[in-house]
């Protein structure tokens, strides 16, 4: 009998498929994507209840020390003195009279700091605010 | 003379479509964050000259002592104790409105803390507390 002799299959990863894959995750990527516009560092409080916080919210955060930043959800936060909460949040309700906000306070933040934070949001006629928080677990 | 003209080929360069694609990958993958963004809702109350005004008797009134201890209708409660405390109160009068007062010294985490227990109250005890956060300048100026 004659054998013919096995063909020997060239060395080579098929990458053909690769670039769909690429940018099947590009569009994943694309679609999930929302730039973070208030990186302050603050240890949340925890708490049970937990609602997604809208996209493009208008930030309000406080650090333990009290420095405030202040975010509209388009623009990167920057530093406001508290006296500035009320003509910031007055402008970007002007905007939009709709416009959530969210608060993103270190818990041992001394309340005083969160009752002028609130106060001027009410008087901007601000009508929802997000208290932001992180998940309480069971064993806490 | 003699030119020579070279022939171009009819196909797309699409070698260096997947470097590009995996660069705007790991761009993608570095600056994207998931659902870090959660938290309480609050409906702030219009500002408003002229409030509803409440007597203190008519609403329970929750305060947070400088240290976080909480202080209901002045008798000393931790927060789990308080829908048992609001249940009888709110069978009464569902709409009972309920006052939460935080010491201007206390962490703003106890605050939030009793918020969380109040808005847990349609499924702890059936009745969805009315709850307010009055600020110390309504305080100073409508408080009873």
């Amino acid at each position: 009998m004659k054998m013919h002799a096995s063909k020997a299959a060239p060395p080579v990863i098929p990458t053909a498929s690769m670039a769909d894959i690429a940018f099947l995750l590009i569009i994943f990527f694309m679609l999930t994507f929302t730039l973070e516009v208030d990186r302050t560092q603050v240890t949340l409080p925890r708490t049970e209840l937990r609602f997604e916080v809208p996209k493009k919210a208008a930030y309000i955060s406080v650090t333990e020390q009290g420095v405030i930043r202040a975010s509209d959800g388009e623009r990167q936060s920057t530093v406001i003195p508290e006296q500035d909460v009320l003509s910031f949040a007055a402008e970007v309700v002007a905007i939009q009279p709709d416009k959530e906000f969210a608060l993103k306070a270190d818990g041992a933040v001394p309340y005083k700091y969160i009752d002028t934070i609130m106060d001027s949001l009410k008087q901007a006629n601000v009508r929802v605010i997000y208290l932001l928080s992180q998940a309480e677990t069971v064993d806490q | 003379m003699n030119f020579k003209k070279k022939e171009v080929g009819d196909e797309i360069p699409t070698s260096s479509m997947a470097d590009i694609a995996f660069l705007l990958i790991i761009y993608f993958m570095l600056t994207t964050t998931f659902a870090a963004t959660r938290g309480l809702d609050f409906a702030l109350p219009e500002d408003d000259d002229s409030p509803p005004v409440i007597e203190p008797e008519d609403s329970v009134l929750v305060e947070i002592l400088p240290g976080g201890d909480l202080l209901v209708d002045a008798k000393p409660m931790r927060v789990e104790e308080i829908l048992d405390y609001l249940k009888p109160k709110l069978d009464n009068n569902p709409k009972k409105p309920v006052i939460i007062k935080p010491d201007p010294t206390a962490p703003y985490g106890a605050m939030v803390n009793v918020f969380d227990e109040l808005r847990q109250g349609k499924e702890k005890i059936d009745h969805e507390v009315n709850v307010s956060i009055p600020t110390q300048r309504e305080i100073d100026r409508f408080w009873l």
